[in-house]
């Protein structure tokens, strides 16, 4: 190990903020990461501004950890310059990895968006047409925001990306994992997803799995559930069989459904679309009119599917106006 | 991965291609793919220079993988595979593009189909990159026979393959064997007895050691695969026999066209009016008479009952012109002054001394009257008492006059059709069945008794009507192709099936009730799923449903698919 | 010029592909705009083909596999119908029209029937015109 101290920033994209907690979630250990290394930039935690990055020399930084996913040029140009100033760039968490839950905004257009947020929900005052714009005067000042894309990026459809950390968020244990590799130099091969298994949730999970044929789906408020026995097989609709696992079955092992978020597994393309053939298979049906009343049962299939990945599936979002 | 060399062999197929792909702008556009080692065009690939010349060329270039862009893969894959073989390279290092029966011989744009087949090629070069070394699998051949029917076809094939001293299961639904032959009297062209013609076969089947003969029995399951087969027969004492066989040869024959159906001809209502099967207990009685008891004086053969009719059964049903000739020779015979008229069609004398038959009947003063197809007489009675006799109406062709002959008996030429339970017989064995239900052979020109399922043959009329020679020389065929089989003492199972990948599978069992040969286990303890690949088909439904894409398809995997879908892009 | 549909057809062994090489052998005449790839069985369709061909720029694709009743696999067809109606409801999430992903049922012996299919499924497509999946997908990317 070099003598001095390992460089590091982690960053926020378009994030909820909760990796930066799962960072935060290992304790102790982050005092251990504190002694390890020179954390430049933190927004969360510490005082790091922009300017401090931009006058780095490039690869000045041992590690940034990105977190959240690319969805306005704010988002962009940090992850262009962190990527310019680091050595290794980790996409930490869903988002970064696969475009995560904000993600699902691919399925609508931008204006659609807005316009709900800022013009015609129940919250906003009658006659409010104010919507965010990059540019704007104010007082005779100019203001300058970034400017929101029309859609939503992963990080390595932006910039190149050396390693994934898979999780929404990441588990502590896996944090640690990472950021021990760094320090001691021990990582796999650039581009390789770490902190998860190359085998489905389905492997870790003790719950008892049998024949798969099902005739009805349910929520999982729906039915009482039998704690010992695979929740698909009981109708209620489960990612696990397509997701990474290294997550430690945290979901159903507290009696929800694996929503996906640790993203495929290496020989899968699009997980949505394994989730949507798993439960299709599964369909104890050969009725065309009764797989459609049981695929009504899933409210929201797309959501289900994509939860996670849209950004990542191969047809990234929706065909734009 | 290496560097892959591929070499591109595309056909001319004389003119088949040529003529509206441009062939050599396929092999120069093929040339710019990375990976092309060589590309040429020939006019015929699948001729010996032809196949000798990828063999050459695979080891002249250092060939590692060959696309040949000609005919359907259906036709030659085998041939090709063998030529790359022949090369020096694992057979399975070939892909072809179907560029004659899907694009040349199907598209009039030249500019068009030109693209379509470059297209096409570029997908083959694209996907053969990912192709595999893969061995194939020999599994040991039972040398047992299953024969389904105890007709004509079924005793042939039995006693073929018993006389070379193998085991036979002869299954038949009816308490006697000898099918819709043993209701006949004699056969045409030569009038020899259809009764002696059977005893014979009939007698030597119930005797042979080597045949089990299994009277009012059915197949109830087949399970298995070629080499393999455990089929389940229903005994006449309801019991379940459980065999194991290598082979099955599927000879359940033909019902007769219910001839009530054509409401014009009266039957059922007439009482005078007969099919063929009807006339036939008479011959056998040596008495043909109406249903008053008397002899006929003026006897009507009437053909295509049934069959050439656009609103029964499109197809001709082959036997009814000679057999009609037949009657028409045997009333004579019985009733000497007895006037009897053939209404025909077209007269169908195709076979072997059946010309003469024509000529000879013509000579025996039976009168021939043509009728337009579509165009069916009416019978109706000539007065109130079916003993009057009845009168047929009809327009006849040559003369070109509506016309009304008397007639004491009708006797309808009713047609053949598949059984009616044709169909579950074809799931039962998994075979297919074409538009008008008989079942399909491999290649209706160049493989007629083989089905697309291995180990599954067909012979006779469940087939497609046929006469008795071809009936035997089909089931002479399958018999013969069964006992090649035997005598190589084991099968060769194609390479091309599916496994897990352990070290991806989680256990989930999405793909366990998937499988429609229960080919998919699951190993509690190590609690992996496991595809048995000797039961395997390949269907790729297990592959396609498992959510971690740890099943593969050999052969078929997604990225050979993937590299497809790019290159015909 | 008229624009011209490229539609990726995915064709079951037995009966579909068999029936399109009926339709060669009896030299009916279809439009050029479909690209056939092979697989074994209706069944072996991964809704993943399908977007990845979508993806690729095809304007349409077109499955084809035995008759609900006749599959040479037993009911691989019934399969492929159950993950079509899951990915039929992705598709129109994503704003994929209807008419572009078609699966329909083609036997050994309607060389016909497949070729009216391409026909009819060349004409609907190049109504809608051309699909902006591609386009799109590669302007977002040269958009960063």
């Amino acid at each position: 190990m070099a003598d001095r101290k390992l460089q590091i920033a982690l960053y926020w994209g378009a994030a909820c903020g909760g990796c930066d907690v799962a960072v935060l979630d290992t304790n102790e250990f982050i005092l251990d990461v504190a002694a390890l290394a020179d954390i430049r930039l933190w927004p969360i935690a510490t005082d790091g501004k922009y300017r401090d990055v931009e006058a780095m020399a490039d690869e000045e930084l041992d590690l940034t950890i990105f977190s959240g996913a690319i969805r306005n040029s704010e988002n962009e140009k940090m992850a262009r310059m962190l990527r310019q100033k680091s050595k290794l760039l980790v996409a930490f968490g869903s988002c970064a990895h696969l475009g995560g839950i904000p993600g699902l905004a691919n399925l609508f257009d931008l204006d659609e968006i807005l316009k709900t947020a800022y013009l015609s929900n129940p919250s906003i005052e009658p006659g409010n047409s104010t919507v965010p714009r990059p540019h704007s005067e104010a007082g005779g000042h100019a203001l300058e925001i970034p400017q929101l894309y029309p859609r939503v990026y992963k990080l390595d459809q932006v910039v190149d990306v050396d390693y994934y950390v898979p999780g929404c968020p990441p588990a502590p244990a896996q944090v640690k994992a990472v950021l021990l590799a760094v320090a001691t130099g021990h990582l796999p091969a650039r581009g390789s997803v770490v902190g998860a298994s190359d085998r489905a949730v389905c492997d870790e999970c003790g719950r008892h799995k049998a024949e798969k044929q099902v005739q009805k789906f349910y929520r999982p408020w729906q039915i009482i559930q039998k704690p010992e026995e695979c929740l698909l097989e009981q109708g209620i609709p489960c990612a696990g069989s397509a997701t990474r696992s290294g997550c430690g079955v945290r979901c159903p092992n507290s009696g929800m459904p694996c929503r996906g978020c640790y993203g495929p597994l290496p020989n899968v393309k699009d997980q949505g679309a394994k989730i949507l053939s798993a439960l299709a298979s599964i369909i104890d049906s050969r009725d065309p009119e009764q797989i459609e009343r049981i695929l009504d049962d899933v409210p929201d299939l797309v959501g289900l599917a994509y939860r996670f990945g849209l950004p990542a599936s191969l047809l990234q979002r929706r065909i734009g106006a | 991965m290496a560097e892959e060399r591929i070499g591109v062999f595309v056909c001319n197929c004389g003119t088949n291609i040529a003529k509206i792909v441009d062939a050599g702008a396929v092999t120069q556009a093929v040339k710019e793919i990375p990976g092309v080692a060589v590309a040429r065009s020939y006019k015929y690939m699948c001729s010996n220079p032809g196949q000798e010349m990828i063999a050459a060329d695979i080891r002249e270039f250092a060939l590692s993988r060959v696309v040949v862009a000609a005919c359907s893969p259906r036709m030659h894959e085998g041939t090709f595979r063998k030529a790359v073989e022949h090369g020096g390279i694992n057979p399975y290092f070939l892909e072809m593009a179907n560029i004659r029966e899907q694009c040349s011989w199907v598209h009039d744009d030249p500019v068009a189909a030109t693209e379509k087949a470059k297209a096409l090629t570029r997908a083959a070069v694209l996907r053969v990159k990912y192709h595999e070394p893969l061995e194939k699998r020999s599994v040991p051949m039972c040398p047992a026979t299953l024969v389904i029917g105890g007709g004509i076809a079924g005793l042939t094939a039995a006693l073929e393959l018993a006389e070379a001293d193998q085991q036979v299961y002869l299954v038949e639904r009816q308490d006697r064997l000898g099918g819709n032959v043993a209701r006949l009297d004699l056969t045409a062209p030569y009038l020899d007895s259809a009764r002696d013609l059977l005893r014979d076969r009939v007698v030597r089947v119930t005797r042979h050691p080597r045949i089990q003969v299994l009277l009012e029995s059915r197949l109830v399951e087949l399970k298995g695969f070629v080499g393999n087969f455990r089929p389940t027969v229903k005994t006449a004492a309801g019991e379940l026999l459980h065999l194991e066989v290598g082979s099955v040869v599927v000879c359940t024959g033909y019902q007769e066209f219910d001839a009530a159906r054509v409401r014009q001809y009266g039957y059922g209502r007439l009482p005078d009016v007969v099919t063929s099967f009807e006339l036939e207990v008479m011959l056998r009685k040596g008495k043909v008479e109406t249903r008053a008891g008397k002899k006929p004086r003026h006897v009507a053969i009437i053909h295509c009952v049934g069959s050439r009719s656009r609103e029964f059964h499109p197809y001709c049903s082959r036997v009814c012109c000679m057999t009609g000739l037949k009657y028409a020779h045997e009333i004579k015979s019985a009733i000497p002054d007895a006037y009897v008229s053939d209404l025909y069609v077209d007269m169908s004398a195709f076979g072997k001394g059946c010309e003469d038959f024509y000529k000879k009947a013509a000579e025996a003063r039976t009168l021939f009257l043509m009728y337009e197809k579509n165009h069916a007489p009416e019978i109706r009675l000539a007065g109130t008492d079916p003993e009057d006799g009845m009168l047929i109406t009809m327009k006849e062709r040559l003369s070109g006059e509506q016309i009304e002959i008397p007639s004491d008996l009708v006797v309808l030429m009713v047609g053949m059709e598949p059984r009616s339970d044709s169909d579950e017989m074809a799931h039962l064995v998994n075979i297919s069945r074409d538009k008008d239900g008989w079942f399909i052979e491999s290649h209706p020109k160049l493989d007629p008794v083989a089905t697309t399922t291995d180990g599954v043959f067909i012979a006779g009329a469940c087939q497609s009507p046929k006469d008795i020679p071809d009936s035997v020389a089909q089931a002479r065929a399958a018999a013969a192709r069964i006992l090649a089989k035997i005598d190589q003492g084991e099968i060769a199972v194609d390479a091309v099936y599916a496994e897990v990948r352990e070290e991806y599978c989680s256990g989930c069992r999405v793909c366990n009730e998937l499988c429609p040969y229960t080919a998919i286990e699951y190993d509690e303890t190590a609690r992996r799923s496991h595809v048995i690949s000797a039961a395997c088909k390949a269907c790729g439904c297990c592959v396609a449903a498992c959510p971690s894409g740890a099943i593969k398809a050999r052969h078929f995997t997604d990225q050979q698919i993937f590299a497809q879908i790019e290159g015909v892009l | 010029m008229a624009f011209e549909p490229r539609i990726v057809g995915f064709l079951c062994n037995w009966c579909s592909y068999t029936g399109a090489d009926l339709a060669g052998t009896s030299r009916v005449k279809y439009a050029p705009n479909v690209r056939i790839i092979r697989v074994m069985c209706s069944a072996r369709i991964d809704p993943t083909f399908v977007l990845k061909a979508l993806s690729e720029g095809a304007d349409g694709v077109l499955i084809c596999g035995c008759h609900p009743g006749d599959c040479h696999y037993v009911e691989g067809n019934y399969k492929a119908v159950r993950r079509f109606a899951a990915l039929k409801r992705v598709l129109r999430a994503y704003g994929i029209e209807e008419e572009r992903v078609r699966l329909e049922w083609v036997s050994a012996s309607e060389g016909v029937r497949f070729a009216e299919i391409v026909n009819d499924m060349t004409e609907r497509t190049r109504k809608l015109g051309p699909s902006r999946v591609k386009p799109q997908l590669m302007a977002d990317a040269a958009a960063r």
